[in-house]
Formats: C-alpha cells, sequence, structure tokens
C-alpha cells in the first residue's frame, strides 16, 4: 500500500490526481486535503509516504508549508512533489530543489505515477 | 563639406566691406580736393608772376633786361622758381624767347602753350621724386594772345605738409572706420546676432523635451514677432503632449488591465483542463473498445493542443510586459544547442530529420538560460515542422561580430514567399494553414522575438522561395552587464 497525501486548494486537481492513482493502481491510497493547516493537522494521522504540495494557494502558501513539514523530524525524509501553476515560482528558488522535485499544473496523473514511483525507489536505496 | 561661418563673422565681414569702401573713398575724395585747391596756388602764383613780368616786357623788351627782371622776381619770390620760359607767338610759329634754363624746354610745348595764351594752366606735375609743378600763365592780356610764360616751381616742402595731411587723413578715417565698424556690430550683435543666439538656444532644449521653454523676447520687430510664433507653437505642443500623456496613461493602465487579465484567464483555465489533461491519458490506456480510444485520443490531443495554447498565450502576455526580469550569464553556444538538440531528439527522430550543430566551442554570449533553450527549441521545433519528413536536414551555426554573435538555423524544407516572411513572426500566423498539431499552436515564433528583443537582439528570416529552405538568423550580445 503506498499512501499519498495531495495538499492543493482546487478539488478539480484533488479529484483528478486521487482517481487516477487509484484507477492506475489499486495499491495506492490517496488522501486529499485542502489547504497547508489542514495538511499538518492530518499528517500524523494520515502517515503518507508521499506528499504532493501545491505552491500557490490561499492561506499558508506550499513554501511555508513545506517548511513547516521539515522542521518535524519525522518528516524530514518524506519525498515531496512540488505542483505549480508557475514556473518562474519555482525559477527564483531552483538553486534549492531539483527539477523532479516539482510538476506543473495541469499534470498528466501517469507523469505523476511515474515521478512518485522514481522518488520512492531513490528513497528507499537510501 | 559645408563650411560654417557664423553669423557675427558674416555681418562683420558685410560692415567692414561697406564701411570701408565709404570711409576710403570719402577720405580719397578729400584728397583730392585738397590737392586741387593746392594746385589752384601755384596757377595764381603763375599769374601774378607773369603780370609782374608783363611790366617789364613792356618797359624793355631784351634779351639782357628781362633774365635780369626774372631773377629779381625769382628772389623776391619765396618759392623757389626753378626756370621760366617765355613764349612768343609769331605766325603759325612758337617761338622761345626767353628761358632762365633752355635745356628744361623740350619743345613739345606747343600745343599747350596755344591753349593757353589766355588762361593759366597746370601742364604738368612731376613725379613724387621731383615735386615740381610747371604751369602756363598769359603773358599778355586778352586782346594780344602772342605771349605765355611756362614757370616750373619746385614745391617740396608744400608737397611734404599736403602728403603730411593725406596721412592725417588716412589716420583718421582708420580710426573712425574702426569705431564705425565696432559701433554698428555691437548694435548688430544685441539687436540681431543676440536673439538668433536666444532663438537657436530654446530650440536646442525645446528639441530635447523641455517644452517649457520660451523666449523671452520682446521687441517690436520681426524677430519679437518670430518669438511670439515660437512662444505659442511651444504652448500648443506643450498642451498636446500633456493630452498625449494623459491618452498613454489610460493605455498603459489598459495593457495592465489586459495583462492581469490574460493571467488571471489563463489561470482560471487552466484548471478545468486539469481533469482532462489528468484523466484522459489513464482512460485512453484502459479503454478495451478500438473505437472508443480513438474517441478519446481526439480528445486528449484536443486538450494538448488547448492546454499549449493557453500556455504559450500567457507566456507571450507575460514577455510583453517590463517587468518580467532575465537573468544574463555568459553562455557556452555550442554547449547550450547541444543541450536542447539532445531533448528535441525524440521528435527529430520520429520525423527523420537530421541536425547538426556547426557552433564553434568558442563562442560565448550573454543571455538567460532557460530563455535561450526556449528559443532554439522553438526554432528547431519550426524547423522541423516545416521540413517534409524525407531525410530532411537542420543546421545550426554561429558567426562572431565586433559586439554580437549571428546565429543561423537553415532547413531544408518547404521554404517561404515573401509575404509569408513578413508575417511569419506575427501571433497565431501559421505558414501552412493545414498544419495542426499539438505543437502548431502559432506562438512559437512570436514568442521567440519577443524574448531576443528583451536580449537587445534581432531576428530575421530568409529563405529562396518555395521548397527553398528557410533560414532564420538572429544576434544577441557578446558582452553585457549582468542584471541581478
Amino acid at each position: 500500500m503506498k499512501k499519498i497525501m495531495i495538499v492543493d486548494d482546487e478539488p478539480g486537481v484533488l479529484y483528478t490526481v486521487k482517481t487516477g492513482l487509484e484507477a492506475l493502481d489499486d495499491s495506492y491510497e490517496v488522501i486529499t486535503v485542502e489547504s497547508g493547516k489542514e495538511c499538518l493537522d492530518h499528517l500524523e494521522e494520515a502517515n503518507p509516504d508521499l506528499i504532493i504540495l501545491d505552491l500557490m494557494m490561499p492561506g499558508m502558501s506550499g513554501w511555508t508549508t513545506y517548511d513547516k513539514i521539515r522542521d518535524q523530524e519525522k518528516w524530514q525524509k518524506t519525498p515531496i512533489i512540488f505542483l505549480t501553476a508557475r514556473t518562474d515560482d519555482i525559477a527564483k528558488r531552483a538553486g534549492n530543489f531539483l527539477a523532479e522535485d516539482y510538476l506543473e499544473k495541469p499534470v498528466d496523473v501517469m507523469v505523476i505515477k511515474e515521478r512518485i514511483e522514481k522518488l520512492m525507489n531513490k528513497n528507499k536505496e537510501k | 563639406m559645408k563650411t560654417y561661418l557664423s553669423l557675427s563673422l558674416k555681418l562683420t565681414l558685410i560692415v567692414v566691406a561697406v564701411s570701408a569702401s565709404v570711409i576710403f573713398s570719402l577720405t580719397l575724395y578729400n584728397i583730392n580736393d585738397q590737392s586741387i585747391s593746392f594746385e589752384n596756388i601755384y596757377v595764381d602764383k603763375a599769374k601774378d608772376t607773369a603780370a609782374a613780368l608783363e611790366i617789364f616786357r613792356n618797359e624793355t623788351i631784351t634779351n639782357t633786361s628781362f633774365p635780369a627782371a626774372i631773377n629779381s622776381i625769382q628772389e623776391q619770390n619765396n618759392d623757389s622758381i626753378e626756370y621760366i620760359h617765355f613764349f612768343e607767338k609769331k605766325q603759325d610759329n612758337i617761338i622761345l624767347a626767353h628761358s632762365t634754363n633752355s635745356s628744361e624746354y623740350d619743345g613739345n610745348h606747343d600745343e599747350y602753350v596755344l591753349l593757353s595764351m589766355n588762361e593759366s594752366k597746370i601742364v604738368k606735375i612731376t613725379s613724387s621724386n621731383t615735386k615740381k609743378i610747371t604751369v602756363i600763365a598769359p603773358g599778355f592780356s586778352s586782346t594780344n594772345q602772342s605771349f605765355a610764360y611756362e614757370f616750373s616751381y619746385l614745391t617740396t616742402d608744400a608737397y611734404q605738409i599736403l602728403q603730411q595731411r593725406s596721412t592725417n587723413l588716412f589716420l583718421i578715417s582708420g580710426a573712425s572706420l574702426f569705431i564705425l565698424i565696432f559701433s554698428v556690430l555691437f548694435l548688430l550683435r544685441h539687436t540681431i546676432v543676440k536673439p538668433i543666439i536666444q532663438f537657436r538656444d530654446a530650440a536646442k532644449i525645446f528639441g530635447k523635451g523641455n517644452l517649457q521653454t520660451r523666449i523671452p523676447l520682446s521687441s517690436n520687430d520681426e524677430l519679437g514677432e518670430l518669438a511670439d510664433a515660437f512662444n505659442t507653437m511651444a504652448e500648443d505642443l506643450e498642451k498636446s503632449r500633456e493630452t498625449l500623456e494623459e491618452y498613454n496613461k489610460i493605455l498603459e493602465r489598459l495593457i495592465d488591465q489586459k495583462d492581469a487579465f490574460i493571467g488571471q484567464l489563463g489561470h482560471d483555465l487552466k484548471n478545468p483542463l486539469q481533469p482532462l489533461i489528468g484523466l484522459l491519458p489513464i482512460l485512453i490506456q484502459q479503454e478495451k473498445d478500438p473505437k472508443m480510444k480513438e474517441h478519446l485520443k481526439v480528445m486528449n490531443e484536443n486538450a494538448q493542443y488547448m492546454k499549449e495554447l493557453i500556455f504559450k498565450t500567457l507566456e507571450l502576455a507575460k514577455l510583453r510586459t517590463e517587468k518580467i526580469s532575465f537573468e544574463f550569464d555568459k553562455l557556452p553556444l555550442s554547449e547550450t544547442v547541444d543541450r536542447v538538440i539532445t531533448t528535441q531528439k525524440p521528435m527529430l527522430e520520429k520525423n527523420n530529420i537530421s541536425i547538426s550543430n556547426l557552433i564553434p566551442k568558442n563562442i560565448f554570449m550573454y543571455a538567460d538560460t532557460l530563455r535561450l533553450q526556449e528559443v532554439f527549441k522553438n526554432l528547431i521545433t519550426n524547423a522541423v515542422k516545416y521540413t517534409p519528413d524525407n531525410g530532411g536536414k537542420i543546421s545550426i551555426s554561429a558567426k562572431e561580430k565586433k559586439d554580437y554573435v549571428q546565429v543561423s538555423i537553415t532547413d531544408t524544407g518547404i521554404g517561404m514567399s515573401k509575404e509569408q516572411i513578413k508575417k511569419i513572426f506575427d501571433e497565431f500566423y501559421r505558414a501552412d494553414s493545414s498544419t495542426h498539431g499539438q505543437d502548431s499552436v502559432g506562438l512559437g515564433l512570436s514568442i521567440t522575438k519577443r524574448i531576443i528583443e528583451k536580449h537587445n537582439g534581432k531576428i530575421w528570416a530568409e529563405s529562396n522561395g518555395k521548397d527553398k529552405g528557410s533560414t532564420f538568423h538572429f544576434t544577441l550580445p557578446k558582452k553585457g552587464e549582468k542584471n541581478q
């Protein structure tokens, strides 16, 4: 069972990723949350293997959410994929992240799946 | 080349020429006048002397008594008489009867002696070296015209005085010429040249965009009218510029609103696309019915096309705003092209098109890495799009110029007509309207052009015509400030 948590304020994105991933592979369980705050609140309870995080959200932004997740020791190694509607946001902080860490919206779920598997395998090797 | 002659210089030349000719002709006239009156003194003297001699001649006309008389007259006379000839008319012959110095008589005086039998006249003014004046005076009353005297006076002192006077006159006229020239020039400078310089300076400042410039000149002449006309024009222009600036502000605000609108619209258009882009590939993969699968593929293609259209439109809108910032780096050109070619390999192989990078390794240019890669990607995609997939070739080369690098991308494709070349960089323009795929939104070259222009470069296209291939050239600065 692969537990994926997706954080996005767009219901369309949450629906697409959840439906798509679960349709592609029975072993996926996708937990959807609609804000950074909700993500932090449910993190312990959901216990995801990987987090997909939208960068542009009202309230707590993706960057803040990312920092708050990483602040907790338990979640320091959990792979995180950023979703963004604007590539130039990424370019600003490109120095800190690899290209494989983010995907541009609208995303193809098959591409998400490939990326998830790549990152999780890499994590296993460590 | 046209030589620059300042107005002051021209006016000076004119004033000098006019005043000099006026003053000097007046002076010369004056000197001439003086010398005539000076000469008349000798004519009078000659008359007096002649009258005195007549008394002697009437008493005793002898060769001995006459010279004695002459001598006594000469002694009485302050002016030194050099010689006196006495002419006597007998029948038609003129005879020199007596002379104090016969050697002076050259025998050629016949004519003017005849003329002067009843009239005193200067017959000869010798050169300035000898300074002599020779006067003929009638020897008898008008009833008897048989005698005439010729007196030759030595005039050295008198001439010297006359010369001194002339010199003085020249000096005085020279000085007054000087004063005249300077006062006329001073007047001209203040009434004409200075206002004209004011006009020139005002026009220069005005031309630089300072529309508040006015000419503070009030004179009741044409220059005053000119200043008024200038000031009125300046006021009108200032007003119309203000109006234009207002319009410009409105336009800028509208453009900002438009960009914000496109940005928002693009963002809002992306969201509903998410389920289509996200799920259609999965549906295609999982659909068993081949007919349904085909339908889904068409849907997917259109969704992808829509996505491309939205992305490119957003990018173009973004490139149009001044706010966008580029990060300039010194980039090795050949390596950059290699990197783009690698990402484009699958597409090139699919279309059976070969590509060669002919750029020398040592060429560098200042550009934003990601944007430059996009330029190459767009130009290669464009070349592939218009090159039939039967072994076409694309080559990329570059030349270094003084301040910039010129890159050329040549293909062996369908080429372009002159009309097509003109429109090729227009938004949504497609050289071949039948080409219609997900890569063919028609914005790639517009985006490329904007990127190049943001780098202070130029882009243009060339083609020898239909089926003769196309070449796209662009230039980028070789050196540049690293901004940010």
